[in-house]
């Protein structure tokens, strides 16, 4: 018998049960196919064993026969694993589920939250003092660099827990592939599904259609009020429009933009998303370094020009919001009183909680506004184009990760592959206290995903909000053209530098090209610090 | 039973030795020793996950000296030292000569000014974050009342303005603590004394009540500025040191390159520097205080 004969029936024994997942991995492994292959082969199998719903599990579905077996066994009692989150609403997300899984398979899980600021740093401090008090860390996926500086990396591979079906269910080819690659390093899959980030642009909807409104705008600037706006231009008019006067007529002053950009939070964002277009095209994929020297590219004339036009925009909301939280920046266009937002899907959300929102069944979304004329930081020239416009994954995309000093690996793969079960990774994209965004393709509408409308609307959507937020997020992730996400060691570092100086500007403190020389000096000396070469190789590596 | 003589030198000097022990034992393990590392990690490149990667001689302090973002942090700093403790002070010192006086609400007024010095600054950071927010913050809604908009934190003057506000309410009654204690050991005879020629109490304290209790208020000086010269929590979460650096204290600049960033490197020659011009501020003070003292 021939190799492809033998693996022909090593898959069709493994299918129909007659042999089990370890002596499969061994005969695949056998015949010289990698852990990854024999996961991807393993997954359609895993799939043919699938069932809805099953009385051990109550919070899982779809779920294996094996799962089902193995959960009678309580496989997991007398386990306790400590994951450490992020003290916001994805952490409220992850802790919705302990109880449910603690029930299901009597495992038991001590959550430690932690703040933004210092998320990095309690991340690192304990894989590196060797301590391994947490078994997972949420991290955000701008750390994935600093992961793998030591030759041993200080995370785990889940490619062995996510071929084993005793685990909870979930399908990595769900992925949308701009997502799936933040959860990987090297083609190989470290991070367990939870978030999915990207910024699109939010507005009002009923605001931007009103006829009386669209008759005003084209009175002043001479072209149609834009719904939603398509170029910067048009962004920076329609801001400059609803800034300073009560277009919701309910007496308060109503603001054209609002941010969320308090520095060492999660402001610089906003900047890396509405700069993109400037310098991102279908001629340029860098935009923070010269892949060949390791040379910043941040203070371009592209990325000055970005920063130009950033700070009029910024003058479209109320000076405090230099100083404001997420929560706080979404706060505004919750209450009514901004016409639009560039931000997370966080706020669509949380736009339908008519407790906190006066915004329900009146959103709008879309992909971030391009440019009709981009700067090619490489060749140093700018070029026109009709326009130009680039998706991204800005944001944490945050999700969990295993420690390589963790005594219980399995227990901690299981319950954060509990909450990507497609029930529960479902869950937690269509409510917004969760923090959690979708990245998967199961969570849209056909014919992109498989949900439905009546899926969202039993979570409390406005069909009207979820087709609007599906339509614009989706656009936003498959872009064309997407802005790259830095990963390699320092990220944190480089992209604290820029925040800083980001801030600054928006304070008063510095002038926009002083700024960004300042970040460039600042990333010149942090490339020295790690080495230049090793950036370098895996910058471009990044980009394979 | 006849007690045995000890003669100088028999037991005594190995003894007074052993009895100093532990507390050198102390600076030896918690101080030394760290400055030792401090400076060794001071002259290295280190990077995460490889740990000292070179040895870079004094270019770590040659970057701190030529960063415009560490002498920032350094005014900041002496910015708010500059004005919280001598605010903190002269409150500390005239509320505990107003209970010294023995005014019937003293014993109350006593507990109520002591209960700040109870609480954890992080936590005093945080509700400042509450009080000063522009979005339904206690401060900014009173002060609305009377037309007053102050951008509190989305501004670097509103943002050191509220920490120092703060900082003052935490730890005046620190120098209330210390300052009654002095006034309370001065004898009442004195106040007699000085009450029949003086025509008010605020003679009496400017005149006599200033001077006696001037060594024990210069310890509070001390102690206020050593503290206040290494402040972090109040100002770092209110303002997590923006908008930009703006009101970035040294403490929070020093946190942020050596545990944040894990440049242990960059971070230490940052310590170092402090050391010294810590160092050479406290020795002027010390001199200043024996010249007075004497």
């Amino acid at each position: 018998m021939g190799n492809v004969e033998k693996l022909e029936a090593l898959i069709q024994g493994y299918l129909k049960g007659k042999i089990g997942r370890r002596d499969f991995v061994v005969g695949g492994l056998q015949l010289g196919l990698s852990l990854a292959v024999l996961t991807r082969l393993t997954a359609p199998a895993r799939a043919a064993n699938l069932m809805d719903s099953a009385p051990e599990a109550p919070y899982e579905s779809p779920i294996t026969q094996e799962r089902v077996a193995f959960l009678k066994t309580k496989p997991f009692k007398g386990t306790t694993i400590n994951v450490m989150v992020l003290k916001t609403t994805v952490g409220d997300g992850l802790k919705y589920h302990v109880p449910h899984w603690e029930e299901e398979t009597g495992g038991k899980v001590n959550v430690a939250e932690v703040p933004i600021e210092t998320l990095h740093q309690q991340i690192f401090s304990d894989l590196a003092s060797g301590l391994g008090r947490y078994d997972a860390y949420m991290t955000g996926a701008w750390f994935y660099g600093d992961f793998f500086v030591p030759k041993t990396p200080y995370i785990v591979e889940i490619d062995k827990f996510q071929a084993d079906p005793r685990h909870p269910y979930w399908d990595p080819d769900q992925w949308l592939p701009a997502m799936r690659k933040l959860y990987e390093w090297n083609g190989k899959l470290y991070g367990v599904l939870f978030d999915g980030d990207a910024q699109a642009l939010y507005y009002r909807k009923d605001i931007f259609t009103d006829s009386k409104n669209q008759e005003k705008f084209k009175d002043k600037y001479g072209y149609s009020l834009p719904a939603p706006p398509k170029t910067m231009k048009e962004l920076q008019d329609a801001a400059a429009f609803f800034t300073g006067w009560d277009w919701a007529s309910d007496g308060g002053e109503g603001w054209g933009l609002a941010l969320h950009a308090k520095v060492n939070e999660q402001g610089f964002f906003h900047f890396l998303s509405l700069s993109a277009p400037y310098v991102i095209s279908p001629d340029n994929k860098y935009y923070f370094f010269n892949p060949q020297d390791m040379k910043p590219l941040i203070n371009s004339e592209g990325h000055l020009r970005a920063l130009e036009d950033y700070l009029k925009l910024a003058n479209a909301g109320p000076r405090e919001e230099i100083s404001w939280t997420l929560g706080q920046g979404w706060n505004l266009f919750l209450a009514g009183r901004s016409a639009m937002e560039p931000t997370w899907g966080d706020l669509p959300t949380l736009a339908q909680d008519p407790k906190t929102s006066k915004v329900k069944g009146k959103m709008g979304a879309a992909g971030m506004p391009g440019t009709t004329e981009a700067f090619n930081p490489i060749t140093g020239q700018w070029k026109k184009y009709e326009l130009n416009q680039v998706g991204n994954t800005n944001g944490g995309s945050w999700h969990c990760v295993i420690s390589r000093n963790s005594k219980k690996q399995e227990a901690t793969y299981d319950f954060l592959a509990f909450m990507a079960n497609k029930k529960n990774a479902f869950f937690n994209s269509t409510n917004g206290w969760t923090g959690v965004q979708p990245g998967m393709k199961f969570e849209y509408l056909p014919p992109v995903g498989t949900a439905s409308l009546d899926e969202f609307k039993a979570q409390n959507w406005d069909a009207d909000d979820a087709m609007e937020y599906l339509k614009g997020y989706y656009s936003v992730l498959s872009a064309p053209v997407q802005q790259e996400y830095l990963r390699i060691p320092g990220t944190a570092e480089y992209w604290h530098e820029l925040d800083v100086n980001i801030s600054a500007v928006l304070g008063g403190q510095m002038q926009p090209k002083a700024a960004l020389d300042a970040t460039a000096a600042a990333w010149e000396k942090i490339t020295q610090r790690y080495g230049r070469e090793k950036q370098k190789v895996l910058y471009q590596a990044s980009f394979a | 039973m006849k007690a045995k003589h000890v003669r100088p030198g028999e037991y005594g000097a190995v003894f007074k030795y052993v009895l100093l022990l532990p507390a050198v034992l102390w600076v030896v393990a918690f101080t030394f020793v760290p400055l030792i590392f401090v400076i060794h990690y001071s002259l290295a490149n280190y990077v995460l996950g490889l740990g000292i990667t070179d040895y870079v001689g004094l270019e770590n302090y040659a970057d701190v000296l030529a960063s415009d973002r560490f002498w920032h942090s350094i005014m900041v700093t002496a910015a708010y030292v500059a004005i919280s403790v001598p605010i903190e002070v002269v409150l500390g010192f005239t509320a505990a000569w107003l209970v010294n006086l023995g005014a019937p609400w003293s014993y109350g007024f006593r507990t109520v000014i002591g209960t700040p010095l109870f609480t954890m600054e992080v936590a005093i950071g945080y509700l400042g974050v509450t009080l000063f927010s522009s979005q339904g913050g206690l401060v900014p809604a009173v002060l609305g009342l009377a037309g007053v908009h102050v951008p509190w934190l989305s501004t670097a003057w509103g943002g050191i303005a509220a920490a120092i506000l703060l900082d003052i309410w935490r730890w005046t009654s620190f120098v209330f603590v210390i300052v009654l204690a002095g006034l309370a050991g001065i004898s009442s005879d004195l106040y007699d004394a000085a009450i029949l020629d003086a025509r008010n109490h605020w003679q009496v304290m400017w005149r006599l009540g200033v001077p006696l209790a001037w060594p024990v208020t210069t310890i509070a000086i001390l102690l206020r500025t050593v503290e206040c010269l290494k402040v972090f929590a109040i100002p770092y979460a209110l303002t997590t040191g923006g908008p930009g650096t703006s009101t970035e204290v040294f403490s929070a600049m020093d946190y942020l390159t050596t545990v944040q960033f894990f440049n242990f490197g960059q971070g230490s020659a940052m310590g170092v520097i402090f050391l010294v011009m810590v160092a050479a501020l406290l020795t002027v003070f010390f001199k200043q205080m024996r010249k007075r003292l004497a």
